[in-house]
């Protein structure tokens, strides 16, 4: 393993045995005397690298495996075959001293005990971690300058909201100084301003301490604010690892302009810009979208002919919604443009 | 294994249940606050109920007895009865609790025939009905005394003494302590006690911190901190057991504190159960393995359950195996023998009943201390080994 690698999974799988259920009442009956077992490849030959300082993304739909390898990549659970080695460590095998050496967030759930004030969590985690007394005053303190923690120190957690829950759990995960951070959905349920909070953080302590963060989400603004590198799961196997932009240039098809024009006079001469593979849409009464594909027309020409033909207030070009992207991917849009 | 991060483990566990209004609540208010509440309203109504039995008038029928006028006349006289005149259906009038007994008598009992068979006189009563028994004994000794009357009198008038009829009397005695003789009716039924509160007590945390930490959530969270699984199996199986141990010694106090002042002078006296601090002390000890066994064993079952709900439908049926040998054990007459020594719980509930009574076997006692310990080792043993394994804390 080279010097700036922190994850190196080499054809990681989990199986899990299921049994098929059966429908109705009488199948419901046969269930509890015969059982069709089943196995699942949640995670079936994941091979990654993560340097360094690097944030990635991990996306993928609900029941892809994003969950799984996280859990395995934390050491909870064991892999049905392949390796792990994260930190120098195989998490699985050398679970106690490897977590010391990372963080872990689970956003659905707090690691921060329900019924006690959040400063007694954060106490008895410095006690689990072994941190010192000072280390954890200094750390606090940043904490506090970063996330804003300090109002609701001596509140039970079950009290908080769960904006400010979640920068509470990130601090705690993150008070042991680990290099590495595994973020399981840190924003779900976050409004806009908390979300950008947590964003903002992730992005600091990420500058500052050379934080490495894997995150996995269904928000894809995350992705984009936060990542410069994305994988796609699904089915238990990784679709795409790379970077985002690059994934964006091959597998964005369209693009749409959006542009308001002067007047009312303008409106019957929107309608003479046709061309092959383009589509226009009146969004309001002066505002027009034209949404193409940019593999037949040029952006640039088409830019051309609009202000050439109409007069223009305002223009503005959008790519496709990254959302679109991965749906698109998620549906079995073949990847092979896409180098893996 | 580490100590340290099993007492982490624990004293955030402590920490958690002490702020959670539930726990108190089953643990320490509704033992303490429940039964004084139920000793009194026992008390009250035992003591109201026999109260009235004692002060009623007792209506009877009788039947025959028309030629034996002064039997009849006495009887009359009697306090506390009440004669109605006889109906045919009077033992149903018995049976229906209108009439308390019915008497019949034969005729002629007033004299004393020779030569002929020894009359009958039957009193029909309902057995079980307070009221009725004690109409009953008021009966029996009103005829018994009547008998002996007729017989002394007859004698006297034969020139004979009555001394005749009594050559000597029979007097019973209890020579056995006081104590042992509660304790052989009580006895049983304290390490019943016992045995169903530190049960129920380490119920609820059982299932709080195993299925309830997988509805939370939590469990990810602790199992991705530096502490190993079998730490966190010792520490919350500490909790367990505080909360088994806490609402036992606690329940029993409000027992002691309401069997002594929340009953009546004559009810206390049948409960004369003086037990020693020694006694309490070799009672506790014997009873701590199965606080160990019962801590761990709820821990490995509440395990398997995904939802707080689903581990009480698998913990319910547990009460059951815990509460049957611990009623066996707590019926007089059962006895501890090198096969009830084997029974878990049974063995335990047996010999704290010996040892309230005041008797030390200490080999029994030894090996039943022993089994049990082997007993809770086992399932000590069984709830690291669930902790440990994937399928059972993941289950989907």
């Amino acid at each position: 393993m080279s010097d700036g690698l922190l994850i190196d999974v080499r054809a990681l799988s989990k199986d899990f045995r299921t049994f098929r259920r059966r429908e109705g009442v009488w199948g419901s009956v046969q269930n509890l005397f015969v059982r069709d077992y089943l196995t699942v490849n949640a995670v079936d030959k994941v091979s990654f690298e993560v340097a360094r300082g690097e944030m990635v993304g991990y996306i993928g739909p609900n029941g892809a495996g994003k969950s799984t390898s996280i859990k395995m990549l934390t050491g909870i659970l064991m892999p049905s075959s392949g390796e792990a080695r994260v930190n120098g460590f195989l998490p699985y095998k050398q679970r106690r001293q490897y977590v010391k050496t990372i963080g872990v967030v689970f956003g659905q759930r707090t690691q921060l005990w329900w019924d006690i004030a959040v400063i007694e969590s954060f106490k008895l985690l410095r006690r689990i971690y072994e941190v010192s007394e000072r280390d954890f005053r200094e750390r606090m303190e940043k904490f506090n300058q970063i996330l804003g923690i300090q109002d609701y120190l001596y509140t039970p957690v079950r009290k908080l909201s769960l904006g400010e829950r979640m920068r509470c759990d990130l601090a705690a995960a993150l008070l042991h100084n680990p290099p590495l951070l595994f973020l399981d959905e840190p924003t779900i349920g976050l409004d806009v301003v908390a979300k950008d909070q947590i964003r903002k953080f992730l992005r600091a302590i990420n500058r500052e301490f050379q934080t490495t963060v894997l995150l996995t989400t269904h928000d894809l603004d995350d992705i984009e604010e936060l990542c410069r590198r994305i994988m796609i799961i699904d089915h238990g196997r990784l679709l795409y690892d790379g970077p985002l932009d690059l994934l964006k240039q091959k597998l964005l098809r369209t693009k749409q302009i959006k542009f308001a024009v002067k007047d009312s006079e303008q409106l019957a001469r929107v309608q003479s810009i046709t061309r092959d593979g383009l589509e226009l849409e009146q969004v309001d009464q002066l505002t027009y979208r034209i949404r193409f594909d940019r593999v037949k027309v040029s952006t640039s020409d088409l830019i051309r002919q609009i202000l050439n033909t109409v007069e223009v207030r305002d223009l503005l070009i959008e790519d496709e919604p990254i959302e679109e992207v991965v749906k698109r991917i998620y549906a079995g849009e073949a990847l092979d443009e896409v180098a893996l | 294994m580490s100590l340290r991060n099993s007492l982490i483990v624990y004293r955030k566990e402590l920490r958690d249940m002490l702020r959670d209004k539930r726990t108190i609540r089953s643990m320490v208010i509704i033992p303490v606050i429940a039964f004084p509440l139920l000793f009194w309203g026992i008390s009250k109504v035992m003591t109201s109920v026999m109260g009235e039995a004692a002060t009623e008038t007792a209506p009877i029928m009788v039947n025959g007895g028309t030629n034996s006028p002064k039997v009849l006349a006495a009887l009359r006289k009697l306090p506390g009865i009440q004669l109605l005149p006889y109906q045919d259906d009077a033992k149903q009038e018995v049976s229906d609790k209108k009439i308390r007994a019915v008497v019949e008598i034969p005729n002629g009992i007033d004299t004393v025939a020779t030569g002929s068979q020894s009359k009958q006189v039957s009193i029909g009563y309902y057995e079980n009905d307070v009221k009725s028994e004690m109409t009953r004994d008021k009966l029996q000794k009103f005829f018994d005394d009547y008998r002996d009357g007729v017989a002394r009198a007859a004698l006297i008038a034969r020139g004979m003494s009555p001394e005749i009829l009594e050559p000597f009397k029979v007097q019973v005695k209890n020579v056995a302590p006081p104590a042992k003789v509660s304790a052989a009716i009580f006895g049983g039924w304290i390490p019943y006690l016992i045995i169903i509160f530190s049960f129920t007590g380490a119920m609820y945390p059982a299932m709080d911190l195993t299925a309830g930490e997988k509805e939370r959530g939590t469990l990810e969270t602790i199992l991705s901190s530096p502490v190993s699984r079998t730490d966190l199996v010792i520490g919350k199986f500490l909790m367990v057991m505080t909360a088994s141990v806490v609402t036992a010694v606690l329940s029993l106090a409000s027992v002691g504190f309401a069997g002594r002042h929340m009953m009546s002078g004559a009810q206390q006296q049948t409960m004369n159960l003086s037990i020693s601090p020694s006694t309490v002390i070799a009672v506790a000890v014997i009873l701590l393995p199965l606080t160990v066994l019962f801590a761990s064993m709820l821990l490995a079952v509440a395990l398997l359950a995904k939802s707080y709900r689903e581990a009480q439908t698998y913990v319910s049926p547990l009460v059951f195996v815990a509460i049957a040998p611990a009623i066996i054990g707590a019926l007089p007459g059962v006895e501890l023998n090198w096969k009830t020594a084997l029974v878990p719980i049974l063995n335990t509930s047996l010999v704290s009943k010996e040892v309230i009574g005041g008797t030390y076997h200490w080999t029994t006692m030894l090996m039943v201390f022993g089994m049990t310990c082997v007993y809770a080792a086992i399932s000590l043993g069984a709830a690291i080994y669930m902790f440990n394994r994937e399928d059972v804390l993941f289950r989907t």
